[in-house]
């Protein structure tokens, strides 16, 4: 038995990598069906999910491959606030609360951002926050400063700053009543001016670098300086009531995760999980039906014969002349943007091929000489059909079937690519569309285009080997 | 000859069949916003020509109220919208006839959004502009693919169970699962972001009547042919292998073997004549194929092409410019297969004879 399991992979050996192909596929498939819920896949295009994960970063394993070039990019790092060391000073008429959090930097580029996230709960006075950076060389900046008198002085119109947190404004927002959810952003211009205090310690202007180029840069010239800093966060509270939480500081990076990041800081590796069931259910989905579509028009058109036979004919040579590349495109523009419609539109222009392979195959086993004689014998056309020529059809229908798979994932990555997508189902080609709109193969960002495209291409060859060992098979069983 | 006029004359039906079919669904699925723009722009034309009248014509001029001069420009619009058979919906017999007439006439309209360099926003010139770039691209790749396929697939035919043999045909089956437009994606990366050999865009950046155009414009050509050598020439030389195989199966090729001809000669002269049949419809098809296929890959490498400007018409919604370039492309691609059709026939001897 396993003697002959191993000649037949050594025979087929194309099969025999798709169907380890098809497997890794199927493990992933069932990962995303039955670990990722449904809630998490919708926060797919949700920003605000995502406001934690770096911008464009690279795969985390990219650092590994400079290494020996010497270079090492920014990891990712998020700090939480039971990281902080917290330090508490109490005075008369107020509170001073220190959250330092020490991060230490080794890298050789500036890391490209970073931003605070901070919650509090109001009491009657609103506190003031501070945040300082204190550096290796012992230089220390006041980055930022905010009473949140404004905030609280604001709470009647409060209902319009809740879609606030995500423009990169570091003004804290009002969530309800009394909490205050703000972002303290590198980038912002509070961040920036009250750097440019400091212009006169370093040996080169300032004024047009961004924050984090200028507090993590040496003071003679503008490359990165090493060691260990320390970001400070100060709560100054003058009632009891006042109280921080959810603080946390991301020092965003330049490799993150398994497949890096996009433009929307969306984890590649996550689209690339939950497009696999898509793409396996969208081709497995059309060439069943298509296959099963095109083995009855096929047999009966093949059948019959006659007139009837000859129409059915001229419908299969119509629509095999069109050109469906661009009817999918003008019809898409129409009705598209949705996935079960995109699989009817397929399957729509999928059966003829089928259809035409199976009609000559029904026709030369027509005129076999044991069809005639059950025809003889008094049998009837259907139960000929069904005992004598379909299971014959079946191991090219089969072999059909595979080879109609990559056809139509293709199809609908080439589709969203054109932006005719379903947005509530992230495909591969929709990442790519994506990519492609922000034009990140100029950018190169690779980790962007080269994943969701390996899948295609991975699904795609898998199915094509898997049908071409099968055709093989069948023609292997005819000869002898 | 009487099997060989009939069975063209059955491929010419059918290619206008085709060719109704999918005018007709392009004007089903875009008539109604065709109107909408001809109607703004009868509207936008009205309240100008009132205007420039008004200014020139004290008695306009009276018309002091905003309802009596808004009454005469809705007049002037239902004259102008009649003349032109917008008061009816567009799939009244009488208007669907004239649109298709239209359009057989290559009275294709003017774009919405685009013009061409020298400033004429009329589809014809639109396409006329953009036709030779892609066919410049397309058929100089095509014609590298076939050359490749026709040698090397020859060569290999006689090399059955080789390396390289295996090898080609495991890299047909890739490329075939492979979409040429990510692959593009991934040309531009390597050659043009880290190894600055060529440009990420490949519209020229000279223009038209400078002298360096044809240079530059083959400059920035040369990525994008290179791209589309590299997915098309090993499906196609597994194909041409195949058949080759075939045809050396057959006793005629032993006999010349007997004969004593040479090697070479039976590959290159005897095998590939008795391939050509089999081969054109292999290359019509492949040909057809990448027709539609230029579509993204002029896009992704911003070839100046017809492709790249139906993509770019897509993107903004310019119905005339999509119903416009739809036409001709499904024509220039209903052409070529019928051609080849026709030169298929003409190879094939059994089709003249009237066997099948």
């Amino acid at each position: 038995m396993t003697l002959k399991l191993t000649r037949l992979i050594k025979e087929n050996k194309g099969g025999f990598i798709g169907t380890l192909l098809l497997f890794f596929l199927m493990v992933m498939t069932f990962y995303a069906l039955f670990f990722v819920s449904t809630q998490s896949r919708l926060q797919w295009n949700d920003p605000i999910h995502w406001s934690d994960n770096p911008k464009t970063a690279a795969p985390e394993w990219f650092n590994v491959i400079l290494k020996p070039f010497g270079h090492q990019l920014p990891e990712h790092k998020i700090f939480y606030q039971k990281d902080a060391t917290v330090n508490s000073i109490n005075e008369t008429d107020f509170k001073l609360e220190n959250n330092t959090f020490s991060y230490q930097f080794d890298f050789n580029e500036f890391p490209p951002a970073f931003d605070i996230p901070y919650e509090i709960t109001l009491g009657e006075i609103p506190p003031i926050l501070e945040v300082y950076v204190k550096r290796p060389d012992n230089l220390e900046f006041k980055i930022y400063s905010n009473s949140l008198e404004s905030v609280s002085s604001s709470q009647n119109n409060g209902d319009n700053a809740v879609d606030n947190n995500n423009n990169n404004s570091t003004t804290p927002t009002l969530i309800d009543s009394n909490t205050v959810l703000g972002r303290v952003f590198s980038s912002s211009s509070d961040v920036r001016n009250s750097l440019a205090e400091y212009g006169g310690i370093f040996k080169f202007p300032i004024s047009g670098l961004s924050a984090e180029k200028i507090i993590f840069s040496k003071t003679d010239s503008n490359t990165p300086l090493k060691g260990k800093y320390e970001f400070i966060f100060s709560v100054y509270s003058f009632d009891s009531d006042t109280v921080l939480k959810n603080l946390q500081l991301v020092i965003q990076g330049k490799v993150y995760g398994l497949l890096g990041t996009d433009e929307l800081r969306r984890d590649v590796f996550f689209g690339i999980l939950i497009g696999t069931p898509v793409a396996l259910f969208i081709g497995i989905t059309v060439a069943l039906s298509s296959s099963f579509i095109g083995l009855f028009y096929g047999l009966y058109s093949g059948y019959t014969g006659k007139k009837a036979g000859t129409f059915m004919l001229t419908v299969i040579d119509i629509f095999i002349s069109l050109p469906t590349f661009i009817i999918f495109i003008i019809i898409s523009i129409h009705f598209g943007r949705n996935l079960l419609f995109l699989i009817g539109l397929f399957i729509l222009f999928g059966w003829p091929g089928v259809a035409l392979l199976n009609r000559t195959f029904s026709i030369q086993i027509k005129n076999y000489p044991y069809i005639e004689a059950s025809k003889l014998m008094g049998e009837s056309d259907f139960k000929i059909v069904l005992r004598h020529i379909v299971p014959q059809l079946l191991p090219f229908t089969l072999a059909n079937f595979a080879l109609s798979v990559p056809i139509a994932i293709l199809g609908e990555s080439a589709l969203s690519f054109l932006g005719f997508g379903d947005p509530s189902f992230p495909t591969w080609g929709q990442m790519l569309q994506e990519a492609h709109a922000s034009s990140a193969e100029t950018l190169g960002y690779w980790w962007w285009i080269v994943s969701p495209g390996l899948m295609i291409s991975v699904t795609s060859i898998a199915f094509i080997l898997i049908g071409r060992s099968l055709e093989n098979l069948v023609k292997i069983g005819k000869r002898r | 000859m009487k099997v060989f006029l009939f069975f063209l004359l059955k491929k010419i039906i059918i290619l206008f069949i085709v060719l109704f079919i999918t005018l007709f669904m392009t004007i089903f699925l875009l008539g109604s916003t065709m109107d909408k723009i001809m109607m703004d722009q009868v509207r936008l034309q009205a309240i100008n020509s009132f205007s420039g009248a008004a200014l020139e014509n004290p008695k306009l001029q009276q018309l002091k109220t905003n309802e009596e001069r808004q009454k005469l420009i809705d007049q002037q619009i239902k004259i102008q919208s009649q003349s032109l058979g917008l008061d009816e919906p567009w799939y009244s017999p009488k208007k669907l006839f004239n649109s298709i007439y239209k359009i057989i006439t290559l009275n294709l309209g003017n774009s919405r959004f685009f013009t061409t360099y020298y400033g004429s926003n009329s589809v014809n010139d639109l396409i006329l502009e953009k036709l030779p770039n892609t066919i410049l691209l397309f058929t100089s790749s095509s014609i590298t693919i076939i050359l490749i396929g026709l040698f090397f697939g020859t060569y290999l035919a006689s090399k059955e169970g080789s390396i390289p043999e295996k090898f080609i045909s495991g890299l047909a089956a890739t490329s075939r699962g492979v979409p040429d437009w990510w692959f593009s994606m991934i040309m531009i990366v390597i050659f043009s972001f880290f190894l600055h050999v060529f440009p990420s865009r490949a519209t020229p950046l000279s223009s038209p009547n400078e002298p360096g155009y044809i240079i530059d414009l083959l400059y920035h050509m040369t990525l994008p042919f290179i791209t589309l050598v590299i997915i098309g020439f090993s499906p196609f030389v597994y194909y041409v292998k195949y058949i080759v195989l075939r045809i050396l199966d057959e006793d005629f090729i032993k006999t010349l073997k007997i004969m004593g001809i040479p090697q070479k000669n039976i590959l290159y002269i005897h095998a590939l004549k008795n391939a050509g049949p089999q081969l054109s419809t292999i290359l019509g098809l492949g040909i057809t194929a990448s027709l539609s296929g230029s579509l993204l890959v002029e896009q992704i490498f911003d070839w100046p092409g017809m492709g790249n400007l139906f993509y770019n018409a897509i993107t903004q919604n310019d119905s005339p410019l999509i119903i416009g370039l739809s036409y001709i492309s499904v024509l220039i691609y209903l052409l070529t297969r019928l051609i080849l059709d026709i030169c298929f026939t003409f190879f094939d001897p059994r089709i003249k004879s009237g066997e099948t």
